[in-house]
């Protein structure tokens, strides 16, 4: 009887032994600062400035440096990206006449960015792609038929030279071991 | 109020007669962690069977491996296991890398165990969080959310996405560990420490929770071992095997760690209770391997150097890890061509859905979610 | 004190030559609406409010802020949203009894407030039965309840109205005999006269009257609880079980009665617990503002509301810590632990009052000290788990 009675009293005390430790951690967080960010426009800075560099959001392609290698279209395992590229006969060039991107489609693997030869097609921070149709989130880089980026040894345009500078800049940061991006950083 | 089992008579012979119930739990059903479908004959609030229904997110991923090749397939197996999906990435390239014969450099697998840890965490968090928002509690959902939140931003850092990840490459991981990673993770980890005691004093020493857990669904281990359960419901019934540590892979064997099994703190060996304290203790467990990660993991290349156009020679492979979930196998066959000829995944949740039947009689209404959560079924792995 | 308001009226020819009885009903609709529009649906919907800004906090999140400063119209905004949102009846349903639920739900609730205190002179009716009529309409609650559970025709909405009933009746009991642990030592029903038999000073509140009244509190709190259907004890509208109990297949503006009961229960539980126990509207006479009437009623229904709703966001506060139990666990509650413990209760208040008629100071003293030092440690609790977080700490309410 008296081991019963125990019990009962102690099972009383437990419960309410537990639900007053559990209300003084509960009431610690009163004060405590909230750790929510109040998106969209509440913030300090633009969300997007403060994801890290490797984020993948929407693509994006630089068609001043881009090859018309193909490398893009062949690794992306959706097939979102459609490339048109032909060798015009006349000037012995490669042309684009079409490139478009499916961010519809697109899972943001990023498969296709890593075998790019020039950092052409890269991941933008951006990440709101909402829109009303599915027309319009088929991206349309090729407005008119242009000619394909040659490599060159040393890069003289002084229009493309600093495109080419971010795309390789891209591709090295991406794929690149972590002190190498420190000494960048510190220089 | 700390109750034990409540005998529940079911008057079966004279007095009031009753009707037993069907109960369509889901497909759309607040807790059934994705989609999931129940069946539930019920005698008012005690259940006589409940049936599980599966195939509601079948996404046919093992089938499209067969059309977008070795490489491309990485992507789609994040999808198999949404919340702990790097052990799906780490198992695609585990049994490719076997059977193309290639060896992935000593600081790749460190980065791969080192991701693998994180998510582990984070899904464990994800199991426990829910499991308490099931039984009622809403606050330390949000707590462990909150961690969990912290994790992704450390994922997101190191691979650019927060959920479907796709770090991992055939022939190591896809890119190094970035600058500054280690600090931030240290620092992540000591700060998660005092978060869990407080978890612990809000929950885990709570009657209340324990009340609900104690004793409920009891899975002893001849039951789990023959309902082929896996990793910490499988841990929790008291068998200690985890794959990490009797059939290594990777860098585990270098590492130090404790497997946890189930001591019946609240009642019985293998109740959910248990199933809930493996998965607690297993975060600190992880995070223990991640301090010595940190500190063992060499210089050098991250990834092998592997054909863009890869061909494995001719033949089948089979690999097994432990994710979050369990004891997870991949199986792959190849015909030498640039896809694979078919693909197989084995995983934990639908051994574990597959039980709920059988533990099901005498259950009440209630102690359905929490067995559906103290298992820990993540609806997309059931179905893949 | 309406009906000499209304006189007084009546011989200011304000109702012109109307019949004396058609003056009073109109007065006291008046009175009835006043207080309803005024007061009731407020509170109601300032709590979802509040509620929502008190669970944010303890969840690391803001809350919400965007409807008015601070978010504070965010209840207007929803209450005018379920108005404007298409009432499905289920085609299976009996339509008649699926209308009539809500009202009857609302009118438990509604006419709980005749009888609520809020100073010395505003209250709608001192009742001589004031805190039985209280309980007796609140219990009418589970009526309409159980009734929309059976109309939905809707297995988890049946569910939620059975446990509905079953838990309300059963917390009835243990609720009902601590509250006569109080009435025990005022030997009137009247919610006024229950407050005049207390004063503003702490040990002079029954909660500290003696040990057993102590335990009564804890004991009502939590059957009240159970009766307001309130974590741990919201098992009928358990939405990780039972989708939302028995309010599934509601929807607009019925569901909003629903919804206004629910979170406007919480303030007559708070308000019955402070008559009863946390000495009402008792104020102390401080010359300057109590001279005038006004300003001593003014004075005294500020600590009533304050106090309530001290209590309300107390309530909130539990659901945000504690996990529901389970049915079974429901009836142990009630029938193996609350009911033997009010009954003891009972029985030591009547000893006690038999030995001491007029209360006993040392006790009263005792049991203060008691209560406060309790509240002491706990807060030292909280810093404790505050230093142990390393958390960053920001006091204002505000986001």
């Amino acid at each position: 009887m008296a081991t019963v009675l125990n019990q009962y009293v102690r099972n009383v005390f437990d419960t309410a032994a537990a639900v007053f430790e559990g209300m003084a951690v509960t009431c610690s967080h009163f004060v405590r600062t909230p750790s929510t960010i109040q998106y969209p426009d509440r913030t300090d800075v633009r969300v997007q400035d403060t994801l890290p560099y490797r984020y993948r959001g929407i693509l994006e392609v630089d068609l001043e440096i881009c090859t018309g290698c193909l490398a893009c279209e062949r690794a992306c395992p959706i097939d979102c990206i459609v490339i048109d590229a032909k060798k015009d006969k006349a000037t012995k060039q490669m042309m684009l006449n079409r490139f478009d991107i499916d961010i519809a489609k697109c899972m943001y693997c990023g498969l296709c960015s890593e075998p790019c030869p020039t950092g052409s097609i890269h991941h933008t921070p951006e990440f709101e792609g909402a829109d009303y149709s599915l027309e319009s989130m088929l991206r349309r880089f090729v407005k008119e038929p242009v000619a394909a980026y040659k490599p060159k040894k040393v890069e003289d345009d002084p229009k493309i030279a600093p495109i080419l500078e971010r795309g390789m800049k891209y591709l090295d940061e991406f794929a690149a071991a972590g002190d190498e991006i420190e000494a960048e950083a510190e220089a | 109020m700390s109750i034990a089992g409540f005998e529940v008579e079911v008057d079966r012979g004279g007095g009031l007669e009753t009707e037993e119930m069907t109960l369509n739990m889901g497909p759309q059903h607040p807790s059934t962690h994705g989609v999931l479908r129940f069946v539930v004959k019920a005698d008012g609030e005690v259940m006589r069977r409940a049936i599980p229904d599966v195939g509601y997110l079948h996404r046919s991923i093992e089938k499209i491996s067969e059309k977008v090749g070795w490489h491309g397939f990485m992507p789609y197996t994040d999808r198999v296991d949404y919340v702990a999906a790097m052990f799906c990435n780490q198992g695609w390239g585990m049994v490719t890398e076997k059977l193309a014969d290639i060896e992935v450099p000593k600081r790749g697998e460190y980065c791969r165990v080192i991701a693998a840890e994180l998510n582990r965490i984070s899904s464990h968090l994800l199991s426990i969080g829910t499991m308490i928002l099931d039984i009622g509690a809403i606050t330390p959902f949000f707590h462990a959310f909150r961690e969990r939140e912290k994790i992704n931003d450390l994922l997101e850092e190191l691979c650019g996405a927060r959920l479907t990840y796709n770090y991992m490459r055939i022939g190591g991981v896809a890119w190094d560990l970035p600058p500054g990673y280690e600090e931030s993770v240290l620092a992540f980890l000591s700060q998660l420490e005092p978060m869990l005691d407080e978890f612990n004093t809000l929950v885990s020493d709570n009657t209340l929770f324990r009340g609900r857990c104690a004793k409920v669904a009891t899975i002893s281990a001849e039951q789990a071992i023959s309902y082929n359960l896996v990793g910490p419901n499988l841990r929790a019934s008291g068998v200690r095997y985890d794959v990490r540590r009797d059939e290594p892979y990777s860098v585990y064997p270098e590492l130090e760690f404790d497997v946890p099994i189930g001591l019946g703190m609240a009642g019985e060996v293998g109740d959910s209770f248990d199933r809930y304290w493996v998965r607690f203790v297993e975060i600190k467990e992880s995070m223990k391997i991640l301090r010595q990660c940190f500190r063992q993991i060499p210089a050098g290349p991250v990834v092998a150097k592997v054909p863009r156009k890869l061909k494995p020679q001719e033949g089948d492979a089979q690999i097994r890890i432990e994710s979050a979930r369990g004891d997870m196998s991949w199986y792959a066959v190849s015909d030498g061509s640039e896809f694979p000829y078919r693909c197989k995944v084995r995983t934990g949740s639908f051994a574990a859905m597959s039980i709920i039947e059988e533990l099901s009689p005498g259950l009440m209404l209630a102690d359905l979610v929490t067995v559906i959560a103290s298992l820990d079924i993540v609806a997309p792995e059931v179905d893949r | 004190m309406l009906q000499e308001f209304i006189d007084s009226l009546i011989a200011d020819g304000l109702f012109g030559g109307l019949p004396r009885d058609v003056a009073y009903l109109i007065g006291m609709l008046a009175a009835g609406a006043l207080v309803v529009f005024g007061f009731v649906l407020n509170v109601a919907g300032i709590t979802t409010f509040v509620e929502r800004r008190v669970w944010a906090r303890i969840q690391s999140r803001v809350g919400p802020n965007r409807v008015g400063p601070q978010g504070v119209l965010q209840w207007l905004a929803d209450g005018l949203k379920l108005l404007m949102k298409e009432e499905a009846i289920p085609f299976a349903a009996d339509a008649r009894l699926f209308k009539l639920a809500p009202f009857i739900v609302t009118i438990g609730f509604i006419t709980a407030f005749v009888a609520m205190p809020f100073s010395s002179a505003l209250i709608v009716a001192d009742l001589n039965l004031g805190i039985l009529y209280i309980t007796s309409m609140t219990s009418l609650v589970v009526v309409g309840i159980m009734v929309a559970g059976w109309a939905s025709n809707n297995k988890w909405s049946l569910i939620g109205g059975i446990r509905a009933a079953a838990q309300i009746v059963s917390y009835e009991i243990p609720a009902a005999l601590s509250i006569f642990t109080v009435i025990l030592i005022t030997g009137t029903l009247s919610m006024q006269s229950i407050i005049q038999q207390q004063s503003w000073l702490p040990w002079d509140w029954f909660i500290f009257h003696n040990p057993f009244t102590f335990i009564g509190f804890f004991v009502t709190f939590v059957a009240l609880l159970a009766e307001g259907n309130r974590t741990p004890f919201d098992l009928p509208e358990a939405e990780s079980e039972l989708v939302a109990g028995f309010v599934t297949e509601y929807s607009g503006a019925r569901y909003l009665f629903f919804f206004l009961v629910e979170w406007g229960n919480l303030y007559v539980i708070s308000a019955i617990l402070v008559t009863l126990f946390l000495g009402g509207w008792q104020v102390p006479m401080i010359p300057v503002i109590t001279d005038s009437a006004f300003g001593l009623n003014l004075l005294q229904a500020l600590t009533f509301v304050g106090k309530s709703y001290f209590g309300v966001i107390l309530i909130m506060w539990i659901r945000a810590t504690l996990p529901r139990i389970r049915v079974d666990q429901l009836m142990t509650t009630c029938w193996k632990y609350l009911l033997p413990i009010s009954f003891a209760n009972f029985m030591g208040t009547a000893l006690w009052v038999l030995i001491w008629p007029d209360g006993f100071l040392p006790a009263e003293l005792l049991m203060t000290a008691l209560g406060f030092g309790l509240v002491g440690y706990f807060f030292y609790r909280v810093a404790y788990h505050l230093r142990r977080s390393g958390a960053q700490i920001t006091l204002s309410p505000l986001s």
